[in-house]
């Protein structure tokens, strides 16, 4: 039973981590592979917080969403002001450097990984509780998601992907709305983090690394990129298979490379047969029915 | 009459090449100029540097008196400069109502903290857009195809939604970049009929054209560009009639 908590809680919060990814490289069209670092932002500051100033846990979790969104933008905003091609790199250099602080400052406990990060509702049973309000939070992250890219602003974000200069001629301010996704998208990461570490209690600098940008990027990719079940799919997908296939009764030597084998697998079978992913965006912005402009028809 | 649109003293070069030498140029309400000259004149150019596609390195731009130059490309159509696209520049991955939708000048939808706390205020906002948009869609004659895909329509309602969606902004000063250019038919009537309607609602409008008749039959005056300079200004007529220019306008 714990165990099937902990995987729903994994698939919960990837859930919400390729789901908001996805608000970012798809429907803002923004080249940034450095998901994890505001994941790993959420998780030690809220972890901090919460351990060494005593804050409690639900207070501190928020600080940390908040610490990722505003960690955001400050790498967005200057990067974007240059080019868009300036936040790839931006980013990875703001995610390899919040790494290597990490790993060698005392206060987050180095390499070695932060521990005894206070529990939260985790006491007397209430693992499924904490499950529940993982997959709540998952499902209000791709409600959330729906609603930003089918109404008005997601209408700006596809004018703005097709053309930004046309964009920026009728009024539109391209660069704010860049950063507010940006920071918004980080800023659920960062919760994300923070609801990972007082679950298991113990973090590591190497579970933000870009390998877990890699297996973020597949989510999304194999999912289908800027389509709301898109990613929801490919996270339940990718993370739990690698976990099924543990049932099979195998040696650890045997194991850890066939799941790598199963991983690298699907992401080149889908390159070759589903490059579009297993949902497929279409190539028009679907406005939400409130803001369709079919109600008036070919009349 | 005070002038909408006041340009003085504006340079701009690119390397070697002058795009805008010492360009003055006064936009007033309720005209239209037409802004005539060889390829490569600049005159597009002179568009980009009035709405801020590329800085200017020197000079002022103003409008109703408020400084231009400077300020971000956004900025300044927020105060009520709308502009058409030689390339046209649609979205096509909207419907011709929603590429009209995203051009007014206030857009409370692009603001995510908005949106989360005033969401029935952004509402109000879309459906006044939206019954705008729709207004401007019957006076260009495309609320047809308000549903259909921009990229889908013929070259010449394609130009129609260009310019549509300039309107949407209710500008103070349009410009025009080739509204005729691969126009014919039914559009070119359409096209000449708003572009007077928008001027006689006291826009100041200018409008660049190598369509003659066009500009004969819509302009109250013309000026005529060649290499970054403003050479002459005047009745259409004239500049047609000098023999000078017509020499520059098509080589020797
Ligand atoms: N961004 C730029 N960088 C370098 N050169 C440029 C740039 N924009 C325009 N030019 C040059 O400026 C000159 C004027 O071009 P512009 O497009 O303004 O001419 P035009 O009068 O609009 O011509 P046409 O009638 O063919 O549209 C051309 O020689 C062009 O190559
Ligand atoms: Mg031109």
């Amino acid at each position: 039973m714990d165990y099937l908590i902990t995987l729903a809680i994994m698939i919960g919060l990837s859930v919400a981590l390729a789901s908001s990814f996805n608000l970012i490289i798809g429907y803002a069209g923004l080249v940034s592979i450095a998901h994890p670092v505001f994941y790993a932002i959420g998780a030690y500051v809220s972890a901090l917080l919460a351990r060494d100033l005593g804050l409690p846990v639900p207070l501190a979790m928020l600080c940390g969403a908040l610490a990722a969104a505003a960690a955001s933008a400050a790498v967005a905003l200057p990067s974007l002001r240059v080019s868009g091609d300036y936040l790839l790199i931006a980013s990875i250099g703001f995610q390899l450097g919040v790494l290597e602080a990490i790993k060698n400052v005392s206060v987050t406990g180095g390499a070695g990984g932060l521990t005894n990060i206070p529990a939260f509702l985790v006491q007397d049973g209430g693992k499924g509780a904490y499950a529940a309000l993982v997959i709540a939070f998952a499902a209000l992250t791709v409600w959330l998601n729906w609603r930003i890219a089918h109404g008005p602003y997601g209408r700006a974000l596809s004018a703005m992907r097709d053309d930004e200069t046309a964009f920026a001629g009728l009024g539109r301010n391209a660069v704010a709305m860049k950063v507010a996704v940006f920071a918004f998208g980080s800023g659920i990461a960062g919760l994300a983090g923070a609801l990972y570490a007082h679950y298991f209690r113990f973090v590591t600098p190497e579970q933000f690394e870009i390998l877990q940008s890699a297996a973020l990027l597949t989510m999304v990719v194999v999912g289908g990129v800027r389509t709301t079940w898109g990613p929801v799919l490919g996270a339940v997908l990718l993370q739990a298979l690698p976990q099924a296939i543990t049932f099979v009764d195998l040696p650890p030597a045997i194991l850890g490379p066939l799941q790598g084998l199963l991983f690298t697998g699907l992401v080149l079978v889908f390159m070759v047969l589903r490059p579009q992913g297993l949902i497929a965006a279409g190539e028009a912005w679907q406005p939400a029915k409130k803001y369709s402009a079919k109600t008036r028809g070919e009349a | 009459m005070t002038p909408v649109l006041e340009i003085a003293g504006l340079d701009k070069r690119f390397g070697g090449i002058v795009v805008a030498d010492g360009i003055d140029l006064t936009l007033n309400p309720g005209r239209v100029v037409g802004l005539i000259g060889p390829n490569g004149a600049g005159k597009t150019s002179l568009f980009n540097l009035i709405s801020g596609v590329f800085p200017s390195d020197a000079g002022t731009i103003r409008l109703d008196g408020q400084r231009l130059d400077g300020l971000a490309m956004h900025r300044r159509a927020s105060l009520g400069l709308a502009r058409t696209w030689q390339n046209l520049r649609l979205f096509p991955s909207l419907s011709v109502l929603d590429n009209l939708m995203v051009g007014p000048r206030r857009y409370l939808g692009d603001r995510l903290l908005r949106l989360a706390l005033d969401p029935a205020g952004v509402r109000a906002q879309e459906a006044g857009t939206r019954r705008r948009a729709e207004e401007v869609l019957e006076r260009t004659r495309l609320s047809g195809v308000a549903a259909t895909p921009a990229a889908d329509l013929t070259f010449g309602q394609q130009k129609l939604v260009g310019v549509a969606r300039a309107l949407m902004n209710d500008a103070r000063c349009l410009l025009l970049d080739e509204p005729m250019a691969g126009v014919e038919g039914q559009a070119y009537e359409i096209m000449q009929q708003v572009v007077r309607e928008v001027a006689e609602g006291g826009v100041a409008v200018c409008v660049v054209e190598h369509n003659v008749a066009f500009i004969r039959d819509l302009c109250d005056e013309g000026v005529f560009m060649f290499a970054g300079k403003v050479l002459a200004r005047g009745p259409v007529a004239d500049l047609i009639a000098d023999p000078r220019l017509t020499e520059l306008y098509f080589g020797t």
